[in-house]
């Protein structure tokens, strides 16, 4: 009679671990098949708002190009390829109100000999600022799902650079900014965040290289003036500062330079 | 239109300072107002008050010779190897190395930073009496020990091609610089200890100051398109090892103060680089391999975890 009640409590068990087991699979894959589709759904929808605009919003093709590869000679950015991520916050970053002029945002200051455990939940950050004549208008018309589909959509293109020819010594010049910093005045070599091949690395770190020589110089000459300023503990902030007219134009130059091909997903 | 007229205002408080005898244009920069970090209250103790960067002038440090210039010759060959090596130990040193960590990791930007142990104002020091050791150690030796303790791996022979190549690089950087004479920028950094320090602040700190890149597991950021680290680990299997300098909390508090985080070296205080590497020396890594085996496989695992 026992042995009899033990089986069939083992039966139970195995019975009660198979339907488990079997709805964690189910809800499993069916999570990811939606998932999935939702983010198809972010692409196309993206891809329709960047090729035909929407009123007033003009389409995002007008400047970026056809496949967001961007305009050389204008300096409009490529978008093709870029951290999903990446686009979202600049994107929303471009929409945000520029604090008004005498306005004092005071950090609360983190005293941590004193009162540690206190001033840990009262960190302010600044807001992340970007402004752009052109670009702050449009982003700030974007909905936030228009943003995230836009993002979605740039981030799955795939992108060829195409190489720009420059002189011999200004490429020389951009790639020992570019692999070696001025170690004697404390500046960071490029590749040491944005990657090896200046491809970028995560939501953090853009990608420098397939980017328009123009874009890279006016974008580091925002972070000089203020009007970019939306970094990670400012360290782009703290390089730009360093950087000199001539290193601008050679380390550019440099990554314009550079073969780079990313693969669309 | 106000932000206009702040600069406008702006540009005619400066040009009424003493400007006039500099030929350099005033440019506009950011109005103090917005920003955010220059507004930390200084001076609040002893601590806030030696926030401050250094400028740094021109011909302050050695400056390196350029790589375009290494020779053409077996020697430039070996310098070249050599440069190889330091910057891909991973890939040209592969069997000597036990960690994911390359030379350049710490020996920032080629070996050629000051206060990062640059190769420029070690190589001309030796032969030189080391406490490590107890003894008086060559440049080569010195190297091997770098391997066997910093890069946790196997240190290669003395008459090996790597040890060659590296003493090469070596002296090739120190390319002009006095013998036996301590140049500025030698080693790290010089800290003022004004307390205990702490891995309660050494904990928030990291999360703020150094988890971007070397994740909140300090155990780095990987490469997605190619093997190896793009931020190198602080801790765990695939960092440094218990006798490594790096390991040791004053080292690492030297090493941040000037060169962390990244492009912003010096703007922590001398108290918070200590409490961070107070805690990172908590976290988990490599025995020291001079301890032995049996220590190394029953010992408990180390501090915080």
């Amino acid at each position: 009679m026992k042995i009899q009640k033990h089986e069939t409590e083992k039966q139970l068990i195995k019975m009660l671990g198979l339907v488990i087991l079997g709805v964690s699979v189910l809800t499993l894959t069916g999570c990811g098949k939606k998932s999935d589709e939702s983010h198809d759904a972010a692409i196309a929808a993206g891809k329709m708002l960047a090729e035909k605009g929407r009123g007033s919003i003009p389409a995002c093709v007008a400047c970026h190009g056809a496949n967001g590869e961007g305009l050389d000679a204008a300096g409009y950015p490529r978008l093709a390829g870029l951290n999903t991520a990446y686009i979202d916050k600049q994107l929303q970053d471009l929409a945000r109100e520029l604090p008004p002029p005498g306005v004092l945002i005071e950090k609360v200051s983190k005293d941590y000999s004193k009162t540690p455990r206190i001033y840990s939940d009262l960190t302010v950050f600044s807001p992340s600022v970007r402004h752009d004549a052109v670009m702050s208008p449009i982003a700030k018309q974007l909905s936030t799902t228009d943003i995230h589909n836009l993002a979605a959509y740039y981030g799955s293109l795939s992108f060829q650079a195409k190489p720009v020819a420059a002189d011999y010594e200004v490429l020389e010049r951009g790639q020992d900014l570019a692999l070696r910093g001025k170690p004697e005045y404390g500046l960071p070599a490029c590749v040491s965040c944005h990657a090896p091949d200046g491809e970028g690395f995560g939501a953090g770190f853009p990608p420098l290289a397939g980017q328009p020589a123009a874009y890279i110089v006016s974008q580091i000459n925002k972070w000089q003036t203020g009007d970019r300023d939306n970094d990670n503990l400012s360290l782009m902030r703290a390089v730009a500062d360093q950087l000199t007219d001539a290193d601008k134009l050679n380390v550019a130059a440099y990554y314009a330079n550079r073969s780079l091909t990313v693969k669309g997903k | 239109m106000k932000r206009l007229i702040y600069i406008v205002f702006l540009l005619f408080g400066q040009a009424t300072a003493s400007y006039a005898d500099t030929e350099l244009p005033i440019t506009v920069v950011r109005p103090t107002t917005y920003d955010a970090y220059a507004n930390i209250p200084v001076g609040l103790t002893h601590e806030k008050a030696i926030r401050q960067v250094p400028a740094i002038n021109p011909g302050e440090y050695f400056v390196p010779p350029a790589v375009g210039d290494i020779p053409t010759s077996k020697y430039g060959d070996m310098v070249k190897l050599g440069r190889n090596i330091f910057i891909d130990t991973q890939h040209y040193a592969k069997r000597y190395v036990g960690n994911g960590l390359n030379c350049s990791n710490c020996h920032l930007q080629e070996g050629r930073k000051p206060y990062a142990s640059p190769m420029w104002a070690a190589y001309p020091m030796y032969p030189m009496f080391r406490n490590k050791s107890r003894d008086v150690q060559t440049f080569e030796g010195r190297v091997q020990d770098c391997f066997r303790f910093s890069m946790n791996g196997i240190a290669p022979t003395l008459d090996s091609p790597e040890i060659k190549a590296l003493t090469a690089y070596a002296h090739w950087l120190s390319l002009g610089a006095p013998i036996n004479k301590e140049l500025p920028g030698r080693g790290f950094a010089r800290l003022a200890k004004p307390r205990d320090p702490t891995p309660v602040n050494g904990e928030k700190l990291y999360k703020e100051e150094c988890a971007t890149c070397h994740g909140l597991d300090g155990k780095g950021q990987k490469f997605t398109n190619r093997d190896g680290y793009m931020f190198p680990p602080l801790w765990g299997g695939d960092s440094f090892n218990h006798g490594a300098g790096m390991s040791s909390v004053k080292d690492c508090a030297q090493f941040s103060k000037a060169n962390m985080p990244l492009g912003k070296g010096w703007t922590l205080t001398d108290m918070e680089a200590w409490d961070i590497c107070t805690y990172i020396w908590l976290q988990d890594r490599p025995w020291d391999p001079r301890f032995g085996w049996f220590f190394n496989i029953f010992a408990p695992p180390t501090g915080g975890n």
